[in-house]
């Protein structure tokens, strides 16, 4: 897929095969394909929460620091990203799919 | 020890020329000759009658979701069950062996081992709806199973799924979740559960000894989607009930159910009984898991060899006790939206409960309506078997969830309640695939919702 320019590769789910690829564009781009009509601010702290934290524990992190941390309401978080932390927030954030139930 | 040693070898990377180098037999070779062991077992049970059982007779083409959305050749469930028969077949039966090519027979070779993958992971949901319309009966999933156990004697599970049963082995639970991470999440939810209840007593009991009842729960529940747990915690508190969940073990799920290997399996069990002992619990109840439901009430004991010391229930059977002897009381107009439910294959076709969530739903929602077919003979959602976990088959689980999403779409329900997490995941992405605007629940979520 181009974007920007750049050519970005997804595996079969939707998820980046190169995370190190990511920027706000491409954020942009995967949260159109999952149905976010504008990413508002709460959704920028999320991405911008999750991303930061993979890149310094090569992990998504659990839901409990996302909240805290971007100050959104649990609730909240499944309404801004309907498909949920992981399927939603997490790709959208350009990291490869977590493992197990997810 | 020789557990240790066994999942070592799995998870590690197999140095070939060092291992010939100390007279071992080539990788190719070894790895035949694992998955040769557990076929060549396998025809001394459950294998010896799927030589030649299936009579292609094709009544079950229709009965898959995966072969109605590809219909190819390969995805046809007498096609599926041949990639192992044939291979019985060549060791097993006389013509086999003197003449191979004229009954279908094969060699068991490296090219082989490499395919079977692809078949048994991902042509497969294991979800044995085929078997409920098979004129001998058929059961799809256990050939299947036998192939899923060659590819983990052989080193050929595919990673998501083998990387998550290394998890779940090393850590306790399929998500390396930490163990302060457990325990900061649950006094997290207990937080939350206090502003949303205002009920200051209410809490999530972690490690507690000698309460009623041990909950195992889904790891996603900690990491992703704590609402079912939140609302577990606050039914218990309605029932009064007498509970803690484990910081140990409290994983409900079983990889090692999916990719074959009953060692790893097996071990996961154990851990979860013996940690249910130590807390001096009377029952274990399970989270609204479909696989872990089926591989720990039904499967769990022939692993282990022997009967558990107490009973297993999944929550569901306790929800639909506590709402049928009034010790909750719950009002169906708190969940005004219409409510359908989606059938795990794991906890009702083969899991054998099928009434309590409709005894459920029936209370605690408004206007519940059943989509069609449902119970044993419901469609798999797409996800089953370990297929969400694995990424390379993602576009055929979508394309094969478009029956789950016209059987949605006909009730007009606006949620779809399903006692499963990992169906739960699949759901959602068909809601947003196939633009059906539903939303997924757990049961349990509505049940805290009816509360009255």
């Amino acid at each position: 897929m181009e974007i920007d320019g750049k050519t970005i590769e997804f595996d079969k789910d939707g998820f980046m095969t190169e995370p190190g690829l990511w920027d706000e564009e491409t954020a942009l781009s995967i949260a159109v394909d999952e149905g976010i009509d504008e990413m508002s601010d709460k959704h920028w702290r999320i991405v911008k929460f999750i991303r930061g934290y993979w890149k310094e524990h090569d992990l998504a992190p659990p839901v409990r620091l996302l909240c805290k941390e971007s100050g959104v309401s649990v609730r909240e978080v499944y309404k801004l990203f309907t498909s949920g932390p992981a399927r939603g927030a997490c790709r959208v954030a350009g990291l490869p799919k977590p493992d197990g139930c997810v | 020890m020789r557990y240790l040693f066994s999942v070592a070898r799995k998870t590690d990377q197999y140095d070939a020329k060092k291992a010939e180098a100390q007279g071992e037999a080539p990788t190719a070779e070894r790895d035949v000759n694992a998955a040769l062991d557990i076929l060549d077992a396998s025809a001394r049970g459950l294998g010896a009658f799927h030589i030649n059982a299936c009579l292609r007779c094709g009544i079950c083409n229709d009965t898959c979701h995966i072969y109605l959305a590809e219909p190819q050749t390969a995805n046809l469930p007498a096609a599926k069950a041949a990639v192992i028969s044939s291979l019985l077949r060549r060791r097993h039966t006389f013509l086999g062996r003197h003449l191979p090519s004229f009954v279908g027979a094969r060699d068991l070779t490296t090219n082989v081992l490499d395919e079977m993958p692809e078949t048994v992971f991902g042509r497969c949901t294991a979800c044995g709806r085929c078997a409920v319309h098979c004129v001998l009966g058929i059961d799809l999933r256990e050939i299947i199973r036998i192939g899923r156990q060659m590819c983990a004697a052989a080193g050929r599970v595919p990673d998501g799924i083998q990387r998550t049963v290394a998890n779940q082995l090393e850590t306790g639970n399929q998500m390396a979740i930490p163990r302060d991470e457990l325990l900061s999440t649950a006094q997290w939810l207990t937080d939350d559960l206090k502003l949303e209840t205002g009920d200051d007593s209410i809490r999530i009991p972690v490690d507690e000894f000698g309460k009623r009842v041990l909950y195992l729960i889904n790891p996603r529940e900690v990491k992703f989607f704590p609402l079912s747990l939140m609302a577990a915690a606050g039914v218990f508190h309605a029932a009064g009930e007498s509970w803690t969940i484990s910081s140990k073990f409290y994983d409900i799920t079983n990889y090692g159910f999916f990719s074959g290997d009953d060692t790893a399996a097996a071990e996961i069990t154990r851990r979860v009984v013996a940690e249910a002992e130590a807390l001096g619990v009377e029952e274990i109840v399970l989270s609204e898991c479909g696989h872990g439901y089926r591989a720990f009430r039904w499967e769990g004991p022939r692993w282990l060899g022997k009967p558990y010391p107490l009973p297993v229930r999944s929550v569901i059977e306790l929800l639909d006790k506590y709402i049928e002897s009034g010790r909750i009381k719950v009002d169906p107009r708190k969940n005004a939206e219409r409510v359908t439910l989606h059938d795990p294959c794991n906890l009702v076709r083969l899991g054998g409960v099928s009434e309590p969530q409709r005894r459920i739903l029936a209370r605690v929602a408004a206007d519940f309506v059943e989509m069609t077919p449902n119970r044993e003979d419901n469609f798999c959602c797409g996800g089953g078997g370990g297929m969400l976990a694995l990424s390379e088959y993602g576009d055929r689980r979508v394309a094969s969830g478009k029956i789950k999403a016209d059987q949605i779409r006909a009730t007009g329900a606006k949620i779809v309640a399903t006692p499963c997490h990992n169906c739960a995941d699949q759901l959602l992405e068909l809601s947003k695939r196939y633009k059906l605007g539903t939303e997924i629940q757990a049961i349990v979520e509505l049940v805290y919702n009816a509360l009255a």
